[in-house]
């Protein structure tokens, strides 16, 4: 019984880290019709930055002023603040110029781009190539022994839970958030009216790098190391979740990530020799999901118009 | 009388660009990593500025007239290219692989430039048929050309499988599903220890023609060539066979079907073009041209590892078919070679390899989107058979 619970807990745990990454390019699906493929790299960049802040004085610094736990946040809010100026600069760079063109490019330039944020960290960081220890920043301690709940678990799920509850504020009852919609539902018409589509598409970028930056923390925590190459896996498992969920969707991601999470832990935890198939497992469920259900789990069926 | 003057004309334009082509070719082999650089970007830039003189148009015209003359120019190169390089091994194992590149690059440009369906599995086609001829001949030993045509095979029957999706979804949903398939294709390999798992296959015995080995060097006319040049002369054979048939293919009514279906796959159907038959055949058919040069890779390096399929290489694939120009056949089979010899003079630097592909992309994708050599408006009826006449 313990057992079945520690591995529910898990998967949710698991679930949370890739319910963020898929809500992430549910947003910029959303605005821009284009699925953002370098999501899981730019995640990992802000494990990698953190890293690299938790190795300058700022933390004892922080330390000295603050009381730890807020210090800890705040270098999780400055490495995701990292990742979404990247984001924005990825925006500039890689996906606005092909506006209006094929959608095969920005497919592309973003896979591209992504793989050059890996290199560079590969590259660049020390001993880049090699798996680094994620320094522990949550709380360890266990709230229940008996059933294995430990404050990493229950604090990764309360910050997931803490986000997507601010997101949904902040798009359904801010105005910008409710530009940011009417951007996504018709960008014509939302210029017709007079909003500031650029801003909003910036905007949009900007917390979604934010969103992003969060959930590479909390995937790096939940692995207790980073790896340069982690960021490929990541992105495809994340937007796996948001398709599976149902591509522009907000809870649609949630369900998404929490099924793919779901398959993999319990396929690693209950089937002889499946640790080694477990991505396998996910990624067929996406197969099936993409010929059978493609508008995902909570995704609103589109009709093509001739 | 004037007739017979531009005839003339354009017989010497045609032998004068192929030769030059070659020569082009030739120089960026042969040289170090700069002189390789500067002849390629010096290439390039003949490229865009005889378009920008309006002179592509007319060059095209010439080697549709004279044909026979290019194409014997080219054949006349990759005939002798192994003397000219004095049977330098390392040189000839270069273009060994820039042909098997290309002949993996054309089966790509079935899905990706003529049909416009973005193919991530690419890499899983091409270790297939290495995966299929390796494990064959090490295991069963068979003859080594039985489990080629077995790759060539069970690939073409991967691609009509993993063609499947592709009726039924498009853009990023089919692009997705083809990424997953290439990602379970890498991990039931590595955890399959039947398959070799993360060890690879070694020991892949070399073809051989009634006793003589292709891996024991040869004496062509006076001159010592290393083991590659029996492996150069097959794959460029295969990829001169790969050639016709992709330019017959884009020629005839299938490849119109799938540039019909790139531009618009609603009124494709609905001009009776058969959907089903089509999308599987450009899958099928791409899947065996890879699936057969995997079979020669494996073949000619005598070993194969997973990581000589993952998606990274499917990635540079796609580099390959983008930088020579999608839906142009020579052009896919330029940009193959040319990102092969860039790869292998940037050896020293293979921490960058993966950098360097990805900016190269980018760069293309922003500047060049339409590559090197771009595809080519069709002509029909008139406009075929009219000569333009030269202006040079």
């Amino acid at each position: 019984m313990s057992l079945l619970l520690s591995q529910v807990i898990n998967a949710i745990m698991l679930g949370s880290t890739y319910s963020l990454i898929a809500i992430g390019f549910s947003l910029f699906f959303g605005v821009m019709d284009i699925v953002v493929f370098s999501a899981g790299d730019v995640a990992i960049v802000a494990a990698f930055s953190i890293l690299v802040l938790m190795g300058t004085q700022m933390l004892p610094v922080l330390d000295s002023l603050l009381p730890h736990a807020v210090s800890s946040v705040v270098i999780v809010f400055v490495g995701a603040m990292i990742t979404a100026l990247l984001m924005l600069l990825m925006y500039r760079l890689v996906i606005k110029p092909f506006e209006g063109k094929s959608p095969l490019m920005p497919l592309l330039s973003t896979i591209a781009s992504g793989i050059v944020l890996r290199e560079l960290i590969g590259i660049f960081y020390p001993q880049g190539r090699n798996p680094q220890a994620f320094p522990q920043m949550l709380p360890s301690g266990t709230i229940s022994s008996s059933l294995m709940i430990s404050w990493r678990n229950v604090i990764i799920i309360l910050a997931t839970v803490f986000l997507v509850a601010l997101l949904y504020w902040f798009v359904n009852k801010t105005k910008i958030g409710l530009s940011i919609q009417a951007v996504s539902q018709n960008r014509e018409a939302a210029m017709m009216v007079g909003l500031n589509w650029r801003l909003s598409i910036l905007v949009t970028f900007l917390i979604g790098g934010f969103l992003l930056g969060v959930s590479g923390f909390l995937v790096a925590s939940y692995s207790e190391v980073v790896r340069f190459d982690m960021g490929s896996m990541y992105g495809l498992k994340g937007f796996s979740a948001a398709v599976v969920g149902g591509l522009g969707s907000m809870f649609g991601g949630i369900a998404g990530g929490m099924l793919i999470a779901f398959i993999e832990v319990f396929v690693t935890a209950y089937i002889p020799g499946g640790s080694a198939y477990s991505g396998v497992a996910g990624f067929l469920m996406v197969i099936v999901f993409i010929l059978f259900k493609p508008e995902g789990i909570l995704g609103e069926k589109t009709v093509e118009k001739v | 009388m004037q007739r017979a003057a531009f005839a003339s004309k354009n017989s010497l334009v045609t032998l004068l660009v192929s030769v030059l082509a070659c020569v082009f070719l030739y120089f960026a082999l042969v040289g170090s990593l700069f002189v390789a650089l500067t002849v390629i970007g010096l290439g390039l830039a003949l490229i865009v500025f005889g378009e920008y003189m309006g002179k592509a148009e007319a060059i095209h015209t010439a080697f549709g007239e004279h044909r026979i003359l290019g194409i014997a120019v080219l054949i006349m190169f990759v005939l002798t290219l192994p003397f000219l390089l004095k049977g330098n091994n390392y040189l000839l194992h270069i273009v060994v692989m820039g042909g098997i590149y290309s002949v993996v690059a054309l089966g790509l440009n079935f899905q990706m430039g003529s049909t416009g369906m973005v193919n991530f599995a690419t890499a899983a086609f091409f270790g297939t048929g290495a995966y299929t001829s390796a494990l064959l001949v090490t295991k069963f030993s068979i003859s080594p050309w039985l489990g080629t045509v077995s790759g060539l095979a069970a690939a073409a029957f991967l691609g009509l499988l993993f063609g499947i999706p592709a009726l039924k979804t498009r853009g990023y949903y089919l692009s997705l599903v083809t990424m997953a398939l290439q990602v379970i294709f890498t991990l039931m390999i590595i955890n399959t220890s039947w398959l070799g798992g993360p060890n690879g296959v070694p020991g892949i015995p070399a073809y051989n023609i009634a006793g003589f080995s292709f891996k024991t060097s040869v004496v062509l006319f006076g001159m010592k060539l290393p083991y590659q040049a029996n492996y150069y002369y097959l794959v460029f054979a295969i990829l001169g066979l790969a050639v016709l048939v992709a330019g017959r293919l884009y020629n005839s009514h299938v490849g119109l079907a799938w540039n019909a279906i790139e531009q618009d796959e609603i009124v494709a159907v609905t001009q009776g073009i058969n959907q089903t038959k089509i999308k599987l055949l450009a899958f099928a058919l791409g899947a065996a041209f890879a699936g057969l040069a995997g079979a020669l890779y494996g073949h000619y390096t005598s070993f194969i590892g997973v990581e000589n399929f993952d998606f990274s290489i499917s990635l540079i694939f796609i580099c390959m078919v983008l930088l020579g120009g999608m839906d142009n056949v020579l052009g896919v089979v330029l940009g193959a070679m040319l990102l092969t010899i860039v790869d292998e003079k940037l050896r020293d630097f293979a921490d960058y390899r993966m950098l360097m592909y990805s900016l190269i992309l980018i760069i293309i994708l922003l500047a060049r989107s339409q590559g090197l050599l771009p595809k080519r408006i069709r002509k029909y009826g008139k406009l075929r058979d009219s000569k333009i006449e030269p202006n040079f």
